[in-house]
């Protein structure tokens, strides 16, 4: 990779890790509206825009660094207390780390759109115009407070503002004393730090005017706290630090005693001045430029990919009658919640393949090839004096080395692949995290009122897994939103709880991880199934009727099927649940249905834990050998012919007392059968499905590393990849999931 | 160095000089239709398939190698022969005879009871969209340097039921028939 190239994946790299940040952090605040707001949350967010901001000016991406630097903007504002955070102020928020994503993918791509710089500019100056400044006039409540004025001229603006915030909301505020030797007053403060953290809210540190002694220095903290005076002393129980209340005089008791003291911030904290004062300038003052620019957006928009753009403006009335807070500007708001929906087609994958590894998992791997190195040394001069010798007769002590040097290589070696899976993994909250903005994103533009639920966000898996699971997830959601969960006056009628539950649940079992997205919605209705299926004749009326009510749920898997009566613009988009599950069987998964009518609806993905190397089991079919994953196989049963019944035209076994599906690979795969006399069965088992697959040998059990076939070979049914065996020949190892599925829905499949 | 010395240097080949143009004086001499000079001669990799001569352009071609063991590939498509392993990727190897219609029936030549391949088969890896894919061949003939003005277009028929064949070489009497492998392989 040349330079350039090199330079601008780090920059993606890190300014993913940073976008990522910016949206566990809204996502936060989104779920805490109408709350009170955490200052330290304001303050991360505020960060994470700024180091956006120098990252984007360091490598030339000028859109990321203006969008960054209007959201930093903002975000000061926030801050600083002259802006209230409120529904449209942080819808602005939202759809600006939406278009930062959409930029990010742009500049990846070395492009550069200009539906997305109209959006960065519209987006910039309605940023500016957000909030016009609160009536100032207002008493200043500091004044109200008792302290010195040489004390108040030296804290900074952002610390005024918290100190304001704090008088306003009635926390008492106290005045904490501490002593420290000089030596080591850093290690004290940052105890005293730790022990008011909890309780309350340092506002200001100060070095203290009097010290007790000549070799001390003393702090005074300024610290807002709800608790009582009693807990607090016992927080600080076994400190130094001397508490003193700080007096608040009643309201309008001395209003007029100061009337105006000039704000001694603007001297305090030029860097803070200083960066308003230069943004001012920089942003765009054309007071209705925001409007006509975005105009100018959505057009490019529509040109661009016309057919999702016509169908959303029936939707459009919905969202206005259902929008939370009843906002004064529609117009606003129209523009508002249109402008993410242009990302509805950009996909929840991580634009880098990077992985971030902790050191110590690498130390421990450099170790193990440390330790790899003395065994080759050893065996080099194993093979030396083998070479000395000149005789065939080798001693028995050097065979015996041989055997342990040998037994410690494989030790090693299989250190060195855990270590290196263990490297790959990462948990699943990554994709989780994205998930769940996306979630109240739809809900919101939907009118549907949703509490969602993840859990399990820490189960890992291998990076690969997590990357490809995005898609299919968000697929399955957004139908569960779209036409799982009904309108909130539905399901007032039906007797549910206004706020419908999606939910979002990941878990390790074995060698598998299940993840689960449920909801209590309407259900699938499997007559309506049917219905449709009959209707796209993807099955016949005979089968129809023979067909359980599982496998009826299970139709909605093919092809061509979608049984949403109105074609919507988030879900049924002629990309149906095949898709879906394609792209879970490609990661050797399977997924699976549950629902019932008017109680809801679950799909569970079982995935395995990595694809990289995994344990399989050799066998031999008609002179060909396969590799079946070890950890989709049951058991191994050897199998007479006599054992071999059939139902309904198809091969059964007895397998104490349960019935098993069986398939013969070599009719499977239309190879010349052989006459072997008894079969090997292999009984593969994914989630709830077991089947018998026959076999003619065993060749027993070894370490593969799978490679996909690739893109031109995609098509290939039951085989999920190829591997090397150590003898340059090429073995194929099969796909359970598509192979189980195979034989257990023959009827479906070859109708 | 004289300043001399450096003037005769000009005179002398260096290895690093581009002197195709030269080559291509030498090599079209023979040739009997006029050769305007600043025709850029393209250079295509000659093979046989079925006793013809057919030509691609070596750009599409990665790499030319000895049949590998190849594993079949259950369910596949007749004139996929199987996958090859070429160090660590699984390449695809494709059957051109039956896309040409120059046989009806794919060899046997992957498998338990494959034949042991002809001497001078190889496997030619080829650049796709869709990623690297070997084509067998029955031998392979050599490089020939062609200029546009010795390329007709086929005539039609050719190539089977797709447009496989974009053109014929025509070199003194040789006649290659040139093929485009994106297409053939689709």
């Amino acid at each position: 990779m040349n330079q350039g190239g090199k330079a601008l994946s780090d920059f993606v790299a890190e300014a993913t890790e940073i976008l990522d940040t910016l949206n566990k952090d809204l996502l936060t605040l989104d779920e805490r509206r109408g709350q009170e707001v955490d200052p330290d949350l304001i303050n991360g967010i505020f960060r994470a825009a700024h180091s956006l901001k120098g990252l984007a000016g360091l490598f030339g991406q000028d859109r990321i660094a203006r969008l960054a630097h209007g959201m930093e903007d903002l975000l000061d504002r926030l801050r600083l207390g002259k802006l209230v955070l409120d529904d449209t102020t942080l819808d602005a928020l939202v759809e600006g780390l939406d278009v930062l994503q959409a930029l990010l993918v742009d500049a990846s791509r070395g492009e550069t759109s200009n539906t997305q710089s109209a959006r960065v500019e519209g987006l910039v100056s309605r940023f500016t115009h957000l909030g016009e400044p609160t009536a100032p006039g207002e008493e200043d409540v500091l004044d109200r407070l008792e302290l010195d004025a040489q004390v108040r001229a030296v804290f900074t603006e952002y610390e005024e503002h918290r100190l304001r915030e704090n008088v306003r909301r009635g926390v008492s505020l106290w005045r904490v004393r501490a002593d420290f030797d000089l030596s080591d007053f850093d290690k004290g403060l940052a105890e005293l730090n730790s022990r008011l953290k909890p309780v309350g809210e340092i506002i200001s540190t100060l070095p203290s005017a009097q010290p007790s002694s000549a070799s001390g220095i003393a702090f005074d903290l300024i610290f807002g706290s709800k608790v009582s005076d009693k807990e607090l002393a016992e927080a600080l129980e076994g400190t130094l630090a001397q508490l003193s209340k700080l007096a608040v005089r009643p309201a309008r008791a001395t209003a007029p005693a100061t009337p105006s003291v000039p704000p001694p911030a603007a001297q305090a904290a030029p860097p803070a001045a200083a960066r308003m004062a230069a943004s001012v300038p920089a942003t765009p003052e054309a007071p209705r430029a925001a409007s006509t620019r975005r105009s100018g957006a959505k057009k490019g928009k529509a040109s661009k990919q016309p057919p999702p753009a016509e169908p959303e403006a029936p939707v459009v009335p919905v969202v206005a009658r259902e929008t939370p807070s009843p906002l004064p500007q529609p117009a606003e708001n129209e523009a508002g919640s249109k402008g993410p929906r242009v990302d509805f087609d950009t996909s929840l994958r991580s634009l880098t393949q990077t992985v971030r590894v902790d050191i110590r998992r690498l130390d421990g791997l450099m170790n193990t090839v440390g330790e790899l190195l003395l065994i080759k040394a050893n065996l080099q001069r194993m093979t030396e004096s083998a070479r000395q010798e000149g005789t065939l007769m080798l001693s028995k002590a050097w065979v015996q080395e041989l055997a342990r040097e040998t037994r410690q290589l494989e030790r090693k070696l299989d250190a060195l692949q855990s270590g290196l899976l263990e490297a790959r993994m990462v948990p699943v909250g990554q994709v989780f995290d994205k998930l769940a903005r996306l979630v109240r994103r739809i809900a919101r533009e939907a009118g549907k009122e949703i509490d969602f639920l993840s859990s399990g966000g820490e189960v890992e898996l291998d990076k690969l897994i997590v990357e490809e699971l995005s898609d299919p997830l968000m697929h399955i959601i957004r139908n569960a939103l779209d036409h799982g969960v009904e309108a909130p006056e539905a399901r007032v009628l039906a007797g549910k709880t206004r706020r419908a539950t999606v939910s979002l649940r990941a878990e390790q079992k074995g060698n598998h991880v299940i993840i689960e997205v449920s909801d209590d919605g309407a259900g699938i209705d499997e007559h309506r199934v049917r219905e449709v299926a009959l209707q796209k004749r993807l099955i016949t009326p005979t089968q129809a009727a023979e067909m359980s009510r599982r496998e009826l749920l299970n139709l909605i898997f093919l092809p061509g099927f979608s049984t949403a009566r109105n074609v919507s613009e988030l879900s049924g988009r002629g990309v149906g649940l095949d898709v879906v599950k394609n792209n879970i069987s490609n990661l050797s998964g399977l997924i699976d249905v549950w629902s019932e009518r008017g109680r809801g609806t679950a799909f569970q993905l079982t995935l395995p834990l990595t694809l990289a190397i995994i344990r399989a089991l050799v066998v031999g079919v008609s002179g060909r050998t396969y590799a079946v994953p070890l950890n989709s196989v049951l058991e191994i049963l050897s199998v007479q012919p006599k054992d071999i019944r059939t139902l309904e035209r198809r091969e059964v076994l007895d397998l104490r007392g349960q019935t098993l599906p069986f398939t013969r690979l070599a009719r499977l795969f239309n190879l010349p059968e052989r006459n072997t006399g008894r079969h090997f069965v292999v009984v593969v088992g994914l989630a709830q499905e077991r089947m018998g697959i026959a076999v003619d040998e065993l060749f027993g059990q070894q370490d593969i590393v799978t490679k996909p076939l690739g893109g031109r070979l995609q098509s290939v049914r039951g085989i999920s990849g190829a591997t090397d065996l150590g003898n340059r020949r090429t073995v194929l190892v099969l796909d359970v999931a598509a192979l189980l599925e195979e034989g257990m829905g023959p009827e479906r499949r070859w109708a | 160095m004289s300043r001399f010395s450096e003037l005769l240097d000009d005179f002398f080949y260096r290895p690093d000089e581009d002197v195709g143009g030269l080559l291509d004086f030498s090599a079209g001499s023979d040739e009997v239709l006029p050769l305007t000079p600043e025709e850029t001669p393209e250079e295509y990799l000659a093979f046989i398939l079925e006793g013809e001569t057919y030509a691609v352009p070596i750009r599409s071609v990665r790499e030319i190698g000895k049949v590998p063991p190849l594993t079949e590939i259950p369910r596949a498509d007749p004139w996929l022969l199987g996958v090859m392993n070429l160090r660590g990727d699984v390449i695809p190897v494709y059957d051109l005879k039956l896309r040409l219609k120059l046989s009806d029936k794919a060899p046997v030549v992957a498998g338990p009871d494959a034949q042991p391949p002809p001497r001078l088969a190889r496997i030619l890896v080829a650049h796709t969209e869709e990623g690297p894919a070997g084509v067998w061949v029955d031998a392979v003939k050599d490089v020939v340097r062609l200029k546009p003005s010795m390329l007709e277009p086929a005539p039609s028929g050719l190539g089977g039921e797709r447009d496989c064949v974009v053109g014929i070489g025509r070199r003194s009497s040789q006649l290659f028939i040139l093929l485009d492998l994106e297409q053939a392989l689709a």
